[in-house]
């Protein structure tokens, strides 16, 4: 692998925003607010897509079979979106979205994971949330906490620049 | 869809999120052979769906034919999505957002294999 390829990617213009050092240094990966923000972001952007559009159409095509399934979808599918508005945006209504959402968020997975297990008869249809997410591999039970951990570590107060920030 | 080109592009996503993992691991940003990876992994995810919608329109048909289209035509996002952020985000997290968009295709692909063997094809 070449090294100064890693530097430039097709399409991205020459002067990026962050000025960066000549030298192939180790990239600057511990501002812990902004790259795992992003990378969070990515993920809840999906997730906001395929949650939503998912119980559009069955709620549109299907709502009789499994009302209750299908709403908590769409309800899945507005939490996402608006974790990741927060997310994606730098406004002073951000981090506190942000935290309403992921908080909604787990104890949704949680609260729906278990009830889903519990009494399966009142989810004859899978929601995004039963069983803890499995038909998501997983994902949705470990999004929520890998989004209140970002939001811990880079709370105000800390200095937000490395790993051992307390 | 036809089960060895779909299965194909099914490993390519896993093996560029395993890549790619690897690199956020090694807290490197992603690297051209990578990105191009993805970026031509999404073209051929795309003539997959315009195949399979032709076909659809012919004589193959799926029980779940709006679920199908969805996951076909979604299937064609995160990938994108996670190039951008590659290109934005020139650390380790970039990296870790292609990776993560890589396992998404994957699965929406095994998801969209099932839904093809339901119907006749």
């Amino acid at each position: 692998m070449p090294e100064p390829a890693e530097r430039e990617l097709p399409g991205s213009r020459p002067a990026s925003r962050t000025p960066e050092p000549p030298a192939p240094a180790a990239p600057d990966d511990t501002d812990l607010e902004s790259g795992p923000r992003r990378a969070l972001a990515t993920l809840y952007g999906i997730f906001a897509l395929a949650a939503t559009a998912r119980a559009v159409v069955q709620l549109a095509t299907q709502f009789d079979q499994a009302p209750l399934a299908y709403s908590l979808s769409l309800l899945s599918g507005l939490v996402y979106l608006a974790a990741t508005v927060g997310l994606a945006t730098q406004r002073r209504w951000s981090r506190p979205l942000t935290l309403v959402a992921v908080c909604v968020e787990l104890v949704g997975v949680l609260g729906i994971g278990l009830w889903s297990l519990l009494d399966p008869a009142l989810f004859p249809h899978d929601t995004v949330w039963s069983k803890f997410g499995y038909g998501y591999v997983f994902i949705p039970v470990a999004l929520p906490i890998l989004g209140l951990t970002w939001w811990w570590r880079t709370r105000p107060g800390t200095s937000g620049d490395g790993d051992s920030a307390r | 869809m036809f089960d060895p080109v779909l299965f194909t592009l099914m490993a390519a996503g896993l093996l560029l999120a395993a890549w790619s993992g690897l690199w956020a691991y090694l807290r490197r940003p992603v690297n051209t052979v990578q990105w191009w990876w993805g970026a031509v992994l999404t073209g051929l995810l795309t003539v997959q769906s315009v195949v399979a919608w032709v076909r659809l329109i012919g004589p193959a048909s799926v029980p779940e034919t709006v679920t199908f289209i969805a996951y076909s035509a979604g299937v064609l996002i995160p990938l994108p999505v996670g190039l951008w952020m590659a290109r934005l985000e020139r650390t380790r997290w970039g990296s870790v957002a292609l990776a993560s968009t890589a396992v998404v295709v994957a699965v929406m692909l095994l998801r969209l294999w099932q839904l093809w063997r339901a119907g006749s094809a």
